[in-house]
């Protein structure tokens, strides 16, 4: 029943994790219809980081936090500046919208290198925030770090809930991806909104990857992985329901779990490709192919 | 220039002149001038194809042109909807174009979005909730999506979303689109009542003989360009 208890423990805080970046993908698509895959590289460049500026450049642990969030924010930034609104908003329509998901994926090529490069290839963990042994309660047992994992992924799932929602410009996002005229004809400025998503999903999965990291290391490749668990997780929920893609990332992360406590975790890499499979072929718009009218 | 009829104010709300319309290096729309005094309903009628929408477009932002279009005295920039919204302009497109996975709510409160970009919904709405005086059937319907309405309660809903905006002047462009005959009278009783308030309204319509039924003027237009009043 521990045994139990606990993979239902880990299962939860590595499915918040999931769910973040499912929802951070879910977000970004709802306005623009198409995949951010860099998702897990802004997290990967929030852990490193923030691990070398406090390991090696012994900076204030907020400092060495702030610059991290503050440098993918600004990438982001950047990316949509050289790259996104000339590809997304120069009237090519469709085409635009396809070569913008690899553009996305080259992205993650870019960073991952340019991790590479700075970085190596070692695992790096930023410093816990929230230091000591796994808390006990009986037989459970739960990281710390898990804690403020699952406590962050409430606050960013209540906040961006409660934006897209309750306020205009949440609403005027979602038109954004329903209706390229119709957000026009309202006087929906896309590129701002979508480019201020894509900025703020930059800086959340970078803070992530600063929480999380404690629990799991990262390394220069870590990005593409968690961006395909957040594609799968997402897929789920049709691309446009962060709500959903949040359940979706919390039933992948409890699947990992058991199997890899009951069964064995070598076949982690097989559930997160078959799970794939099954998105591509009940949401073939996947590549990014589905698009506003 | 076709300008204003005798009876109507020297002062017009929407005043176009020399608009010109290129795809490439297809004209869509030569040279057209025109007027429209406030409270004015104005049709622009005319075969498919002679550039009718690319016009009510133009106007609106949504379309590049030259040329000089004013609202109010004010001028409006080419391809730049947002200025147009804030003049006071606002186009209910061709098709629609509503957002099918949101409510009906939304997107009537969407209208208004130029406005109320920084509030919460539950505000905004406070300020739209009238425009479902002119549409009653949709108050039982607020919470559909407008993907699963018909045709007609869908273009009822692209009408509130447009009047949502408070607009001095709306360009409704071939409102009737697709539409069975019952569902256009439909439609049409909805622009009898709109051409009582005093919001100016231009139409594009295919169809003259429906446009004389609600219009004060009507605007031929022919290659491109406006060539006669009715």
């Amino acid at each position: 029943m521990s045994n139990f208890g606990n993979l239902l423990l880990a299962g939860i805080t590595s499915g918040a994790i999931y769910a973040v970046f499912a929802a951070c993908l879910a977000i970004w698509f709802r306005v623009a219809n198409v995949l951010n895959l860099a998702i897990g590289d802004f997290a990967m460049i929030g852990a490193i980081g923030t691990a070398e500026l406090d390991q090696y450049a012994h900076l204030p642990l907020v400092l060495a936090i702030l610059v991290p969030l503050v440098a993918s924010g600004l990438i982001a930034w950047g990316f949509d500046w050289l790259v996104l609104h000339p590809a997304l908003d120069s009237g090519r329509g469709h085409s635009g919208i396809v070569s913008v998901f690899f553009y996305t994926f080259a992205l993650s090529f870019v960073l991952e290198g340019a991790a590479r490069l700075l970085f190596g290839t070692d695992v790096h963990a930023a410093p816990a925030l929230w230091a000591g042994p796994a808390l006990s309660f009986g037989s459970l047992h739960v990281e710390r770090a898990g804690i403020l994992v699952l406590g962050l992924a409430v606050v960013v799932g209540g906040l961006a809930a409660g934006y897209l929602y309750f306020t205009m410009s949440g609403k005027a996002a979602t038109a954004c991806g329903e209706s390229v005229v119709g957000s026009k004809v309202v006087g929906i400025d896309a590129h701002r909104l979508r480019r201020q998503i894509f900025v703020t999903t930059a800086v959340v999965a970078a803070l992530f990857g600063v929480v999380e990291s404690p629990l799991t290391g990262f390394t220069f490749s870590s990005g593409p992985t968690i961006s395909l668990i957040g594609v799968v997780a997402a897929g789920f929920a049709g691309f446009r329901r962060p709500g959903r893609a949040v359940v979706a990332g919390l039933l992948i992360g409890l699947a990992e779990s058991f199997l890899g406590g009951y069964v064995s975790t070598s076949y982690n890499e097989i559930l997160l490709y078959t799970l794939l499979a099954v998105v591509i072929m009940i949401r073939p718009g996947v590549l990014g192919l589905a698009t506003a009218h | 220039m076709v300008a204003l009829s005798d009876e109507a104010p020297v002062q017009p709300v929407l005043a176009a002149a020399d608009i010109a319309v290129w795809y490439g290096k297809f004209q869509a729309v030569e040279s057209a001038s025109f007027e429209i005094g406030p409270g004015e309903f104005v049709s622009l009628v005319g075969p498919n194809g002679h550039g009718k929408s690319s016009l009510a477009g133009a106007l609106a932002g949504v379309v590049a042109r030259k040329g000089d279009v004013r609202v109010n005295g004010r001028r409006i920039p080419s391809a730049n909807p947002i200025a147009a919204i804030r003049a006071g302009l606002v186009l209910v497109p061709e098709r629609r174009h509503l957002y099918p996975n949101m409510s009906v709510q939304d997107n009537i409160l969407l209208g208004r979005y130029s406005r109320t970009a920084k509030r919460l919904a539950r505000n905004a709405w406070a300020e739209v909730v009238g425009v479902l005086d002119l549409f009653p059937e949709l108050a039982d319907r607020l919470a559909q999506r407008a993907g699963t309405l018909s045709g007609g309660q869908q273009q009822m809903v692209a009408l509130a979303r447009g009047l949502a905006a408070q607009p001095e002047v709306l360009v409704l462009d071939e409102p009737c689109l697709g539409l069975s005959e019952s569902v256009t009278a439909r439609v049409y009783e909805a622009l009898v009542k709109l051409s009582a308030t005093d919001v100016s309204v231009l139409l594009v319509e295919e169809n003259p003989s429906r446009a004389l039924q609600v219009s004060t003027r009507v605007l031929h237009v022919n290659q491109g360009t406006i060539v006669e009043v009715a």
